[in-house]
């Protein structure tokens, strides 16, 4: 029966997504009210049956119905419910199927945002966004089917991976990812109908950068998030492996990230129009590269999906999709007329440009790096693997470059800037970046990168923080506002620009954070008996004793660590090694004492409770705590960057008539 | 105040054909293709099992309800197919159709199944729902399934008369590959 059901929804969605698809490709090229109004309908059916469908799975996995194919299959009745219920995204049916959800509530959101504006464009956005569904519904439909009937179903099944179970951090990661992932496709399908359209103005760039913003930020925590945990879960000691996954979801970010900044340019200049369009493009075939990285068994990684006969149906999709992106770039590119020129020269137009420029060959780095491995075997036959290496080797330098700019682009003026103005803007952050090196040589910093990371750091923190403030200290000045007075105006009049400064500051205490990390780091591996100390910097560990603990779900040995830092007790750790209800393998928790300057970072390597011994994998990470700090202050800012757009549009929206807004011309 | 679009019914740009953009398109995206193509016929999971070629490891294990042991000692002699396998495994449900039917026709290959980290009640239930023709062995600490390498089930094992282990099968056979992998343990060609 709920096979049946949720088999239904799935194909009604998939014939809600094509037939919207049509209706809006064929509004886009003959205007008409009636046409727009059927999109917009199938827009919000393709959202609903989505939502219906994941409701029927999440029902019936946390009914343990194993009549249902992706129950049988990732469901357990020995596991705790929240488990349950995040199976949903934990397997690769499932997951294709929340896609589905996430798709549809974006699709409606930004449908339902610009019902009233663009006529031209949005129905060509609808009609793409609605082949995206169209397809994924497609995948649901076959390929990929969660709601497979299993005869004579089993009476209990494995449960999902274990790995997914081990930490909490597992039901916000997926989520945040998809968000971004999936988010990418709005302004996927916005920059296309600009190229439809053949225009790229300054009104249209606005809910293009809007939505290419809140993707932006889902992506930007999700990418951390998984990285944080790796670090909590895995047990070897990182945060970032180069993992191809990790790389999926990185590559997009990269993309994103330089189009968010080339947007601006188009907003103030009219100019990188095409540019702009071709990294929006650009974002989400890589989103779709990644899918098919993670989904099609091509590369192997902690996440990839076990075999499965989506693989050759997504390179379908992707080549479709690549196909159509090039058509559309070669064929529209030139509609898209500059409005004015870049200045050339040392200016804040220039380092946009040589921002642009880095992030485009970081990701050429990236993806190169990700998939050499493919060319050597399909070229010799030999299995290998870029290693670390290649990319610290090359991210390093790329980083730096990229804090420099991010310091030196905001202190320079628009247009061409005079010798004074270089020099004024130019010379004080010199004293913040000096002084952050300096510390960081007192507090034994050697390297050199790490300390140029530090020297740029502080030039960019201060060129930040003085950026946030300008506003504040004029406005104090020529209206002789109080302090608090003057940030709230100063902060509610350029919001947008304060949000950004805010996501800079976010970022370079990011990179700062990663380079101390990953360099000024302690470890030592040991094998303790019970009683027995060791230590490493100002900490010791005591290995208490080792015990068992035994959860429905899982069966752990636990060792008890006694800490001390500088002779004084931080209390207690307890790393884990687990070993979950169906699963063979052993699994690891690390235990991490996190503080504002440093991590003590605690593993089981192995564990025997008979002799109790354990051999321990002990480090001392410095800053890492930064990087999630950092994390959630670059999400704030995104976010505050983000919500007065919106509002302020709504309002626009809900003005009666007459309607001054050019762009809502076509209204009746 | 840049051109905007102030026409609700405005008529698109016309068509500029761009062969740089093209150029710059196809030099990139063609090889990804290609390269991506290529690749999907590879498994990164297979990893050739180092099993093949060697003496199959022993085991010595009790039937599911009970019963004398079985070992691979009484096996010497005939090919044998062991197929590891649980009843919260869907493919192996799917494929225990395939094995029973081939159990049965093919009488001078032993077939033993083997139960991957299940309870015996309720293998013992879904064995007397479903019928066998062959027998099940527990194998309560998993020492067979680690002796064997098992990632996970179904993996099924085709071991020559001599006791050599000819060729590995991960995930739900069906009758053709039952027949084909049967004929192999039977010539012994790894």
């Amino acid at each position: 029966m709920v096979p049946v059901l949720g088999r239904l929804l799935i194909l009604l969605a998939l014939l809600a997504a094509s037939a919207g698809a049509l209706v809006g490709f064929a509004t886009g090229a003959r205007p008409s009210e009636a046409g727009w109004a059927w999109a917009r309908r199938l827009a919000y059916a393709f959202a609903a049956l989505m939502a219906l469908a994941n409701l029927t799975m999440e029902y019936a996995l946390l009914t343990h119905d194993f009549s249902v194919g992706y129950v049988a299959h990732v469901g357990s009745r020995s596991v705790p419910t929240w488990v349950s219920l995040v199976s949903l995204w934990s397997s690769l049916e499932g997951s294709i199927l929340f896609w589905g959800l996430v798709m549809g509530a974006y699709i409606a959101i930004a449908t339902w945002q610009n019902r009233f504006k663009y006529p031209e464009y949005m129905p060509y956005a609808v009609g793409v966004w609605l082949a995206c569904g169209a397809f994924f519904s497609f995948l649901l439909a076959g390929p990929a089917q969660p709601f497979a009937t299993v005869p004579g179903p089993p009476l209990d099944g494995p449960g999902p991976n274990p790995l997914l179970q081990n930490h909490h951090l597992m039901i916000i990661h997926p989520p945040f990812l998809y968000a971004g992932y999936v988010g990418m496709t709005i302004p996927f399908g916005l920059a296309c109908a600009a190229l439809l359209v053949g225009r790229l103005g300054h009104d249209f760039i606005r809910p293009l950068r809007n939505f290419l913003l809140l993707p932006w930020i889902f992506l930007t925590v999700a990418i951390v998030l998984g990285g944080w945990w790796a670090y909590e879960v895995l047990g070897w000691g990182g945060y970032w492996a180069w993992d191809p996954v990790e790389n999926a979801s990185f590559l997009p970010w990269l993309t994103a990230t330089a189009a968010l900044h080339s947007a601006l340019l188009v907003e103030r200049k009219g100019v990188l129009k095409g540019w702009t369009a071709t990294l929006v493009i650009a974002t989400f075939l890589l989103t779709i590269l990644g899918t098919f990285m993670t989904r099609s068994g091509v590369f192997n990684s902690v996440h990839s999906f076990t075999q499965s006969a989506i693989g050759p149906t997504i390179l379908v999709f992707l080549a479709a999709a690549l196909l159509f992106a090039m058509a559309l770039l070669t064929l529209r590119v030139d509609t898209l007329v500059p409005e004015g020129r870049l200045q050339t020269g040392p200016s804040r137009d220039a380092a946009f440009l040589v921002q642009n420029l880095l992030f485009v060959l970081f990701t050429f780095t990236v993806l190169l790096g990700t998939v050499f491995p493919l060319v050597v075997e399909a070229v010799r036959g030999v299995q290998m693997s870029v290693g670390r290496p290649y990319f610290d080797k090359l991210s390093v330098p790329i980083g730096v470059a990229l804090l420099f700019v991010m310091g030196v682009g905001p202190a320079l003026p628009w247009g061409r800037a005079t010798k004074e103005q270089l020099r004024r803007a130019l010379l004080p952050p010199l004293l913040t970046a000096s002084a952050l090196a300096l510390l960081g040589f007192a507090a034994g910093v050697r390297n050199a990168w790490t300390a140029l990371a530090l020297f740029f750091g502080g030039f960019t923190a201060q060129v930040t923080l003085s950026e946030i403030l300008l506003p504040v200290r004029q406005r104090m000045g020529s209206h002789g506002e109080s302090v608090v007075q003057a940030f709230r105006q100063a902060q509610r009049r350029g919001r947008r620009r304060f949000g950004a400064y805010v996501v800079h500051a976010g970022a370079v205490l990011v990179i700062v954070a990663i380079a101390v990390s990953s360099t000024m780091g302690a470890s030592k591996e040991i094998q303790l008996r019970a009683g027995e100390t060791t230590s490493l910097g100002a900490y010791t560990v005591t290995f208490v004793d080792a015990d068992r603990v035994v959860e429905p779900h899982r069966d752990s040995v636990r060792a008890r660590m006694d800490v001390r830092k500088n002779g004084r007790s931080l209390g207690t750790l307890y790393p884990r090694m687990s070993r979950y209800e169906r699963q063979r393998e052993l699994i690891g928790t690390p235990a991490v004492r996190t503080s504002l300057t440093e991590d003590l970072y605690l593993s089981i390597q192995n564990i025997d409770l008979a002799s109790r011994t354990v051999g321990l994998l002990v480090l001392v990470n410095p800053m890492v705590g930064w990087i999630w700090i950092a994390t959630a202050v670059m999400a704030l800012g995104g976010l505050i960057a983000l919500v007065p757009a919106w509002r302020r549009e709504t309002v626009v929206v809900r003005l009666p008539v007459p309607i001054t807004s050019a762009s809502a011309g076509g209204l009746r | 105040m840049p051109v905007t679009s102030t026409a609700g019914a405005a008529v698109a740009r016309a068509t500029r054909f761009n062969p740089r953009v093209l150029a710059a398109g196809a030099a990139f995206v063609v090889p990804l293709l290609i390269l991506l193509a290529l690749n999907l016929r590879r498994d990164p999971h297979a990893v050739r099992s180092p099993l093949i070629g060697r003496p199959a490891p022993a085991f010595s294990l009790a039937p599911v309800g009970g019963g004398a042991q079985v070992s691979l000692e009484t096996l010497r002699g005939r090919p044998a197919v062991i197929n590891f396998w649980a009843t919260w495994c869907v493919p192996c449900l799917e494929e225990h159709a395939a094995l029973r039917a081939a159990a049965r026709h093919q009488r001078d290959v032993q077939f033993l199944g083997i139960v991957y980290e299940d309870e015996e009640a309720r293998t013992q239930a879904f064995l007397q729902n479903r019928s066998s023709s062959y027998p099940s062995l527990m194998d309560p600490e998993g020492r067979t399934a680690i002796a064997y390498g098992v990632f996970g089930v179904p993996e099924t094992f085709f071991i020559d008369a001599g006791g050599r282990i000819v060729e590995k099968y991960v995930g739900p056979l069906d009758a053709r590959a039952i027949a084909a992998l049967v004929a192999r343990a039977r010539d012994g060609a790894p």
